[in-house]
């Protein structure tokens, strides 16, 4: 058996889940990197292991297909790798009406969301309790208390997510396995999600954190065993105020938040490139 | 060779064009206001009113150029109305490429930020390396969209090449206030330094002469698609100071500050200006961002452009006489005249 320990996070190679790497690499733990095979996940852990002294595993794998989960597990016990920490962050976001989101789309991210947060949960779970301390984060989003239009399924997968770890937690509190949920607000996780954030109402501006803040604020929550961890003085206000707030100034002022959300306009920076010619080439003679 | 630069009102626009004109080239420069005090001045420069936001003011300065080289940008830390970094730096690069692309230009060289790239963990970063933080701030997101369309141009058949700029510093004309120049200019000037505390956080200094040669190589061997880093040498802020010293003769007085100070001065400045109406040039998030170690390499530049680094002391030694020059010019001109 390996002396080392290994800290596994699913989704990794982008916006949060990158920033978990990062911010865990920074604390010397070695790290299994689950994500999409492609170029960012193999840049990502070569970055990681040129500037710190950790063991990167890469795992390159659509956790949205079949099979993949048990893979995974698969991979990971023939690798003999000791797992003291587990992150589940792979996920799918979404902003848009029911109505344009297509059927194939939402089973994904129920599969995503819902089904391999729990299939690794369950699967890691024997491997987290041979140790004298580990830890579960799930991550969760503040959707999941929030019902927000726009967010309809998204919402009811992370309030899932939440349950799931409320409970699991309880069921695991007097043994070595600690749970916790990650509940953020907006995060700018990458540079399309960043723009909209930027150029949006001024909650959405006021309220969004970058990633790495939101890494180093969950994992300080985690280490210190906290039940539910939500990043960021402003968006734990809206807690507060929800707790205090009667229904419907709530349900008027959700209805603002989302309304203001103009993704129209930001399209036209995203627009890649054409072949169309300049209108009205003028001839020029110079003079 | 008939060349544009665009942003010749601009610190590295206005010497790239110089530069050009100075080694024989026909230089056309698209500039907004054809009577700006900052238009480089040399009888093979040819100025073109328009501007890069306009497509059909940048057809007549861009026919018949063999090269482009694309400086022109919004270069703030932060703006009252964020949309103006988008409008100017994505869509007035994506006009730029369309009318290179339509128009035969045989090279199209894009002036970019190691902002883009963002900050380096321990060791320094090169131009593949993931960014480890999300964008905070729309200048650099906005230079990202952009780099993102030159890719894209690259792919539709357009020679496009990214000189990617660290902190640059060197003989040239102002154009902000937290460069690194106006930081040379305060010690000499023997007026008080503020230093990041920790001195500790590394930052890469390039001088302006090797970022216009950096420019010139990228155009002539620079690979398609390709970004090339043009920097200069990696240094603490402790040692750069102590390399201000050795060269400058002169002792300075250096104050530490804090991050939560510079937040607060930052927040204060950005206040204090929307009040008074004015757009403020940098906010509480824009001055923290130089917390941070911004260390790169220019192996790439170095290995397939032939890209040479003027020593640290030698760069220094030439910008300091062109501040002293420009110091006692304006001193004389001006007896009040205060290093501000």
């Amino acid at each position: 058996m390996q002396n080392k320990v290994y800290t596994l996070i699913t989704g990794s190679s982008e916006g949060l889940g990158k920033a978990f790497a990062i911010e865990c690499a920074k604390r010397n733990m070695n790290l299994i990197l689950v994500a999409l095979p492609g170029p960012e996940l193999y840049a990502l852990a070569a970055l990681l292991k040129a500037n710190y002294p950790v063991e990167i595993i890469c795992i390159g794998k659509d956790l949205c297909r079949d099979e993949s989960c048990t893979e995974l597990y698969a991979e990971v016990t023939a690798l003999n790798l000791q797992v003291n920490m587990l992150i589940n962050n792979a996920g799918i976001g979404s902003t848009m009406l029911f109505k344009d989101g297509s059927p194939v789309f939402y089973e994904k991210q129920i599969r995503l969301n819902v089904l391999v947060t729990t299939m690794i949960t369950r699967m890691f779970l024997p491997l987290l309790q041979r140790h004298a301390c580990s830890y579960i984060l799930n991550v969760g989003s503040l959707a999941s208390f929030f019902y927000l239009p726009k967010k309809q399924v998204y919402g009811a997968t992370k309030s899932f997510v939440y349950s799931f770890s409320k409970s699991l937690r309880e069921e695991l509190r007097n043994s070595n396995v600690q749970v916790s949920v990650l509940c953020p607000g907006g995060i700018n996780t990458n540079p399309a999600i960043t723009l909209m954030n930027k150029t949006g109402n001024c909650i959405s501006r006021l309220s969004v954190m970058n990633p790495e803040e939101v890494a180093s604020i969950a994992l300080n929550g985690l280490l210190h065993g906290r039940e539910v961890i939500i990043p960021g003085r402003l968006n734990n206000f809206f807690m507060l105020l929800d707790k205090l707030l009667p229904v419907f100034i709530k349900k008027i002022l959700t209805g603002i938040t989302m309304k203001t959300i103009d993704s129209n306009r930001l399209n036209r920076y995203l627009v890649p490139a054409v072949t169309t010619a300049p209108v009205a080439v003028p001839h020029y003679s110079p003079n | 060779m008939k060349v544009l630069v665009t942003g010749a009102t601009g610190y590295v626009g206005h010497n790239l064009a110089l530069t050009l004109a100075q080694n024989g080239n026909d230089v056309h420069v698209l500039v907004r206001n054809p009577r700006s005090a900052f238009i480089p001045q040399h009888p093979l420069i040819k100025v073109f009113a328009g501007d890069i936001t306009k497509m059909e003011t940048i057809l007549p300065a861009i026919i018949n150029c063999e090269v482009v080289y694309h400086t022109a940008a919004l270069v703030q830390f932060c703006s009252i109305k964020p949309i103006n970094f988008y409008d100017i730096n994505v869509e007035g690069t994506r006009n730029m490429l369309n009318a290179a692309l339509h128009s035969g230009v045989n090279k199209f060289v894009f002036t970019s930020t190691a902002g883009v790239l963002g900050p380096s963990l321990n060791k320094e970063m090169s131009e593949d390396d993931p960014r480890i933080i999300g964008f905070n701030n729309d200048y650099d997101l906005s230079k990202f969209l952009a780099e993102k369309l030159v890719k894209e141009y690259a792919e539709l058949g357009l020679h496009t090449v990214i000189a990617t700029s660290t902190k640059v510093f060197g003989p040239g004309i102002e154009t902000h206030q937290l460069s690194v120049n106006s930081v040379i200019r305060r010690f000499i000037a023997g007026q008080v330094s503020f230093c990041p505390s920790p001195f500790g956080f590394i930052s890469n200094y390039v001088f302006i002469d090797d970022l216009v040669n950096g420019h010139l190589l990228a155009a002539a061997k620079g690979r398609k698609g390709e970004k090339y880093i043009i920097g200069g040498e990696n240094f603490s802020y402790k040692d750069f100071f102590e390399k201000l010293r050795t060269v400058s003769g002169q002792k300075g007085i250096i104050v530490p500050m804090s991050k939560t100070v510079a937040g607060i001065y930052g927040s204060w400045h950005f206040i204090q200006h929307r009040l008074m109406g004015k757009d403020p040039f940098i906010n509480s998030k824009a001055v923290t961002q130089i917390y941070c170690n911004k260390a790169f390499t220019p192996a790439k530049a170095i290995g397939e452009l032939g890209y040479i680094i003027t020593p640290f002391t030698t760069a220094l030694q030439k910008t300091i006489h062109s501040l002293k020059i420009e110091m006692y010019a304006k001193q004389s001109l001006y007896p009040d005249y205060r290093v501000q």
